[in-house]
């Protein structure tokens, strides 16, 4: 298909060292990547028309971390910016819609997350429903095991199934340089482990993870001036649940996430590769289901979430592994996807293309 | 592994906290402490607890109140089998999806029984409340639901409440509790150590020319790392570039009872300035911009970095008295302009 103006494509992306606890402060994290991204586009980040990160104050400790970030783009003299409280996809979504605007031709947008600082079992309880679920200490693995009961109780999949979800990613973890988790694991083996809520063990837990993504964006040709092989945004949608897990109509299916497929015209064509977000290893499932995913599409080639989890950064590395399978690996049509809150509460659906 | 060798002191991020209710929620937790569940009606179901809205179109959920409960029927069910100081039961314990007898949705809620196997989905559970004068209007007013001794339906459930004209509960008290644990960065190391040996150190942009002092190893205007090459000795005078005189409010911690001078100080020869800066030897109301001052060191046993955190790029922590003037001319403002602040 002929590009236009308004196609915005993927021209460069980078990311920092997935690890458990990192040295470095989001700042430093920031300035290697996002400069990195930048170059690998073969701009200077003077070139750059509208630059967008995402994070969370509360992951690092330290009020306004977000504003101190901002060294990392050189912002002198001054520039255009802006943040998001989510994950970087959810940034590059409105450098997107910024870039749709037609007046500027380039945009970066990152994801950093210093999740090492804080304890998530008592700061993601903290975060949730003020007055029907933080007083009861509904922290984010019983409200993931409540889900994941519903889904065995239906029938829908099995303990084994998940078990082999997790065995996969791990192994094709492997492959990946910045995998944290990675190696080969027997499923009988997994599944004598211990529950921390049953049915969710360890080993269905995301690992704590610092880290930073960053991408470049350009819109029409000038794409084809900074890369040889544009990765084409052709479709991008986020939608929303209730934030109340007990409001989903079927806690077991995730409409979000077939919604945003559906918007971002995920049906249109064949997908190769698809860069799903679960933090829960059982979640691969419901949102393979969600999407329609069959035996042609390979499901998280780079170990997904299960192989690094930097909050605030892990759905823009699903956009990143999928926009590498284009630009690297010569695969022609993937989808990235990210989730956000509770039980997959939010979800972000992005396909992308290459030319033929 | 983790390297935990470079990890600072624990900071502890505690503060209660008031969060007003609004009439609906105000309603339900006014009824709980009466021992009464309620949910309201809204698109042709019942929702329980109530919201506001209707979460599938967004709607005003109005106030058609029913009664609910206090027996339920379990849908789904976790086991916390080491319950945390945030979880409301000491012994392990379920969550569950809880749908009340007259509701259409559930609710999220512990089932206090002794072991996982003693639960499953369909079984039915009922509502221990807090006995009466030690309801406080908050979700665990309900200590926890237990199995129930009679599985037939709650007497009354569906039918309408009528809520009180003034509800007795209007606020609930929260409390935030973070614990974090920060490392030192690179740069932060640096400057710390320099501190404590009596040296304010700084790292020059090859780029642009700028010298950036404090813990930072970053030039924040061309966007590079200024890695530790770049480090040399920065002299300790310096033009006070910007004040403000403090009037100390008593609070929990603050040891100032005078009035008393936060400035900022660009050393001689550098581009960024020091911030939250002491003056010594003059009183506050004689400190004034472009005044030239020399610091004043802490002993060196009795310097103290470990409150400097990777945030405050310039701050000395405890490690200097302050800085005193030097007596020379004031500094004209166009030759410490156009620099970081």
């Amino acid at each position: 298909m002929p590009r236009t103006e308004n196609d915005i494509a993927i021209v460069g992306f980078a990311q920092s060292p997935m690890l458990r606890r990192s040295e470095h402060t989001e700042t430093e994290m920031m300035l290697s990547t996002v400069q990195g991204a930048i170059k690998e586009a073969n701009l200077t980040k003077d070139d750059i028309g509208f630059t967008v990160s995402g994070s969370c104050d509360y992951l690092s400790g330290r009020g306004f971390s977000f504003v101190a970030n901002v060294d990392a783009y050189g912002a002198y003299p001054p520039i255009n910016e802006s943040h998001v409280e989510m994950d970087g996809s959810f940034a590059m979504y409105e450098a997107f819609v910024r870039l749709l605007q037609g007046d500027i031709d380039t945009a970066v947008a990152a994801g950093v997350g210093k999740n090492s600082n804080s304890d998530p079992e008592t700061l993601y309880t903290i975060e949730m429903d003020p007055y029907y679920l933080t007083p009861l200490g509904a922290d984010p693995w019983s409200l993931a095991a409540l889900q994941y009961r519903a889904l065995l109780d239906a029938g829908k999949i099995t303990e084994r199934q998940v078990a082999e979800v997790v065995v996969r990613n791990r192994a094709s973890a492997k492959d990946n340089a910045n995998a944290q988790v990675s190696g080969d694991f027997d499923v009988d083996e997994l599944l004598s482990a211990d529950y921390v809520r049953d049915p969710l063990r360890r080993h269905d837990l995301p690992p704590i993870t610092d880290g930073c993504a960053a991408v470049v964006l350009a819109r029409g040709k000038r794409a084809y001036d900074l890369c040889e092989r544009p990765v084409w945004i052709t479709g991008i949608d986020h939608r929303i649940e209730p934030h109340l897990p007990t409001m989903r109509a079927d806690i077991t299916a995730s409409p979000s996430t077939r919604l945003a497929a559906e918007g971002a015209g995920a049906g249109n064509g064949p997908i190769e590769v698809a860069e799903l977000h679960a933090p829960f290893s059982f979640q691969e499932l419901v949102l393979t289901e969600a999407l329609g995913l069959g035996g042609d599409t390979a499901v998280n080639p780079s170990g997904g979430a299960l192989a690094a989890n930097p909050v605030m950064v892990t759905g823009l590395l699903r956009v990143i592994e999928a926009a590498r399978q284009i630009a690297e690996n010569g695969k022609h049509r993937t989808l990235a996807h990210t989730t956000s809150g509770p039980c997959l509460q939010q979800n972000l659906v992005c396909i992308l293309e290459g030319d033929e | 592994m983790t390297d935990t060798s470079y990890d600072m002191e624990p900071f502890n991020l505690q503060f209660p906290f008031t969060r007003t209710l609004g009439s609906t929620l105000s309603t339900f937790f006014s009824a709980l402490t009466t021992g009464q569940l309620i949910g309201v009606r809204v698109g042709g179901r019942v929702i329980a607890p109530p919201l506001e809205y209707d979460p599938e179109t967004g709607a005003d959920a109005g106030s058609e109140w029913v009664k609910v409960g206090p027996k339920g029927t379990v849908s789904t069910w976790t086991w916390v089998p080491q319950p945390t100081n945030l979880h409301p039961l000491r012994t392990p314990f379920a969550f569950a999806f809880i749908t009340l007898d007259g509701a259409d949705t559930p609710m999220i809620h512990v089932v206090d029984v002794d072991s996982p196997e003693e639960m499953e989905r369909g079984m039915r559970v009922e509502a221990q409340f807090k006995p009466e004068g030690e309801a406080a209007g908050r979700l665990d007013d309900i200590v926890a639901f237990v199995p129930a001794e009679d599985p037939s339906p709650s007497e009354g459930a569906g039918e309408p409440y009528e809520a009180p004209a003034d509800p007795t509960v209007e606020s609930m008290d929260a409390f935030c509790d973070l614990t974090y644990v920060d490392n030192a960065a690179p740069p932060t190391r640096v400057w710390t150590q320099g501190l404590r040996e009596g040296k304010l150190l700084g790292r020059t942009c090859p780029q642009c020319g700028r010298t950036f002092v404090g813990a930072i190893g970053l030039c924040c205007v061309d966007a590079i790392e200024l890695d530790e090459s770049l480090v040399t000795e920065m002299p300790q005078t310096g033009v006070v570039t910007n004040f403000t005189v403090i009037t100390p409010v008593q609070y929990h911690g603050q040891q100032e009872t005078e009035p008393f001078v936060r400035c900022s100080v660009m050393l001689d020869g550098t581009d960024a300035v020091l911030g939250q800066q002491s003056i010594v030897g003059i009183p506050a109301s004689e400190v004034r911009v472009g005044m030239h001052v020399e610091l004043v060191w802490k002993p060196e046993g009795e310097r103290d970095t470990s409150e400097i955190g990777n945030g405050g790029h310039g701050s000395t922590g405890d490690t200097v008295e302050g800085w005193k003037p030097t007596g020379q001319p004031d500094e004209p403002a166009e030759n410490y302009v156009d620099r970081m602040m």
